[in-house]
């Protein structure tokens, strides 16, 4: 038994010290450069994963600082997706299902004297986005949607998700557009368009709850 | 060139190859379960849990909403939402919300016109952040963003504890208000009931 210890521990050193002599030392690594335009989710590739959570964001102006409780000015959500990974017909990277509810409670989004309420009833695309800064994974994905409040139907919508790390506090984000016009609203959308903040835009970053990124289901 | 080729082939063997011994159970794989809601009241002749959202193991998403809640002589509540999201059938993650406005406790001793309770888990890290109060008045005094649980004596009525966070090791329970009841009864403090106004709780192992 002894023999072998000894034998395992000199293999071991002789490997580690074989593994450090053929990492070569990079003498010309630079640092990323810097100051030029980051743009994020326009590169996607169609392929199995999940995304779930939920969470708050504090927008405008989305940042990872709340906003004063008594300005109302925040969001609250829940969403998943999940895709196998395959295109329709169309060309279009099918989701295999999901669901999202979403919460606005600025004071100036009321519709009917309630928080404007969207709830999703299809999700039907979700494609891999391959050029963000999120860490563990970022997809853009949407669907349709009904406006709870007035029961306006079938209206496109769009999310940007991204899941930047642990804690989602302060690493995440999410974003959403929905494409028609709201009855009573216009066009809404919460989307953080600044590169400067993280994690990738136009996702804004969350003030509470997490994104998880699931590489295939 | 010859030592270039023998150092990758070397990396390659030390590097990626033990990668793919990897048992499969690393991969994290977990139980999340999750539940949230407005308002839950209990006492000897009232049980009432009002706009409710509960994901079990396995599940991916549940919610529940009302637009006017009320237990009355305990609770009324406005634009009532909860949210509750699991991580699925490999439940690594769960997040639950709730939230309310314009909040009326006993008859105005406790009001808020804006409560956020969220409880997220995931596999090494528990928070109870963005759960906020806003507008918080007690007995008629202001209460600015109260810290973790932060207890308040409440005269011939109990007390109350704001931002009320229980964690335990796999997650947490985050109560924004919660109103315990009590009653002095020959001399001995009983606890009669549990208001709470805000509730989100959320588990993962």
């Amino acid at each position: 038994m002894s023999r072998l210890r000894a034998f395992a521990g000199v293999s071991a050193t002789a490997v580690i010290a074989l593994v450090g002599w053929s990492c070569e030392t990079n003498r010309t690594a630079l640092a990323p450069s810097t100051g030029k335009p980051l743009f994020h989710f326009f590169e996607f590739q169609c392929q199995p994963l999940k995304m779930t959570g939920g969470g708050r964001i504090d927008y405008p102006p989305g940042s990872a600082d709340k906003n004063p409780p008594a300005s109302h000015e925040y969001e609250t959500f829940g969403a998943h997706v999940m895709a196998s990974g395959q295109f329709d017909q169309n060309g279009v990277c099918v989701a295999d299902k999901g669901e999202l509810e979403w919460v606005d409670h600025r004071p100036e989004m009321e519709l009917n004297g309630h928080p404007l309420n969207l709830h999703a009833t299809a999700v039907t695309f979700a494609e891999l986005a391959v050029d963000t800064d999120c860490s563990d994974g970022a997809v853009h994905w949407g669907g349709k949607l009904r406006v709870q409040n007035t029961g306006q139907e079938n209206l496109d919508f769009e999310v940007w998700d991204c899941d930047n790390g642990e804690p989602g506090v302060g690493h995440d984000g999410f974003a959403i557009r929905v494409i028609e016009p709201i009855d009573g609203l216009g066009d809404y959308a919460v989307m953080c368009p600044d590169p400067s903040l993280p994690p990738a835009e136009p996702s804004c970053t969350l003030t509470g709850g997490n994104r998880q990124f699931h590489p295939t289901h | 060139m010859k030592t270039d080729s023998i150092r990758r082939a070397v990396r390659f063997v030390g590097l990626v190859l033990p990668l793919t011994w990897a048992p499969r159970a690393v991969v994290a794989q977990g139980t999340a379960t999750c539940s949230s809601y407005g308002v839950g009241v209990t006492t000897a002749t009232v049980n009432q849990l009002l706009a409710s959202a509960v994901v079990s193991a396995g599940e991916l998403m549940a919610q529940g909403q009302a637009g006017d809640v009320a237990v009355p002589g305990f609770v009324t509540a406005q634009n009532v939402f909860a949210i509750a999201n699991g991580g699925g059938d490999d439940g690594s993650d769960a997040v639950s919300s709730a939230t309310l406005g314009a909040v009326n406790i006993l008859n105005g001793l406790i009001t808020a016109d804006g409560v956020v309770a969220i409880a997220t888990s995931t596999i090494g890290n528990v928070d109870a952040e963005g759960s906020s109060l806003a507008n918080l008045v007690v007995n008629g005094v202001q209460v600015d963003d109260p810290a973790p649980n932060t207890r308040m004596d409440l005269d011939g009525v109990g007390y109350v504890v704001f931002n009320e966070q229980i964690r335990t090791s796999t997650g947490i329970t985050v109560n924004m208000i919660h109103v315990v009841l009590q009653q002095n009864v020959l001399g001995v403090t009983q606890t009669t009931g549990h208001i709470r106004v805000g509730s989100a709780s959320s588990s993962v192992n």
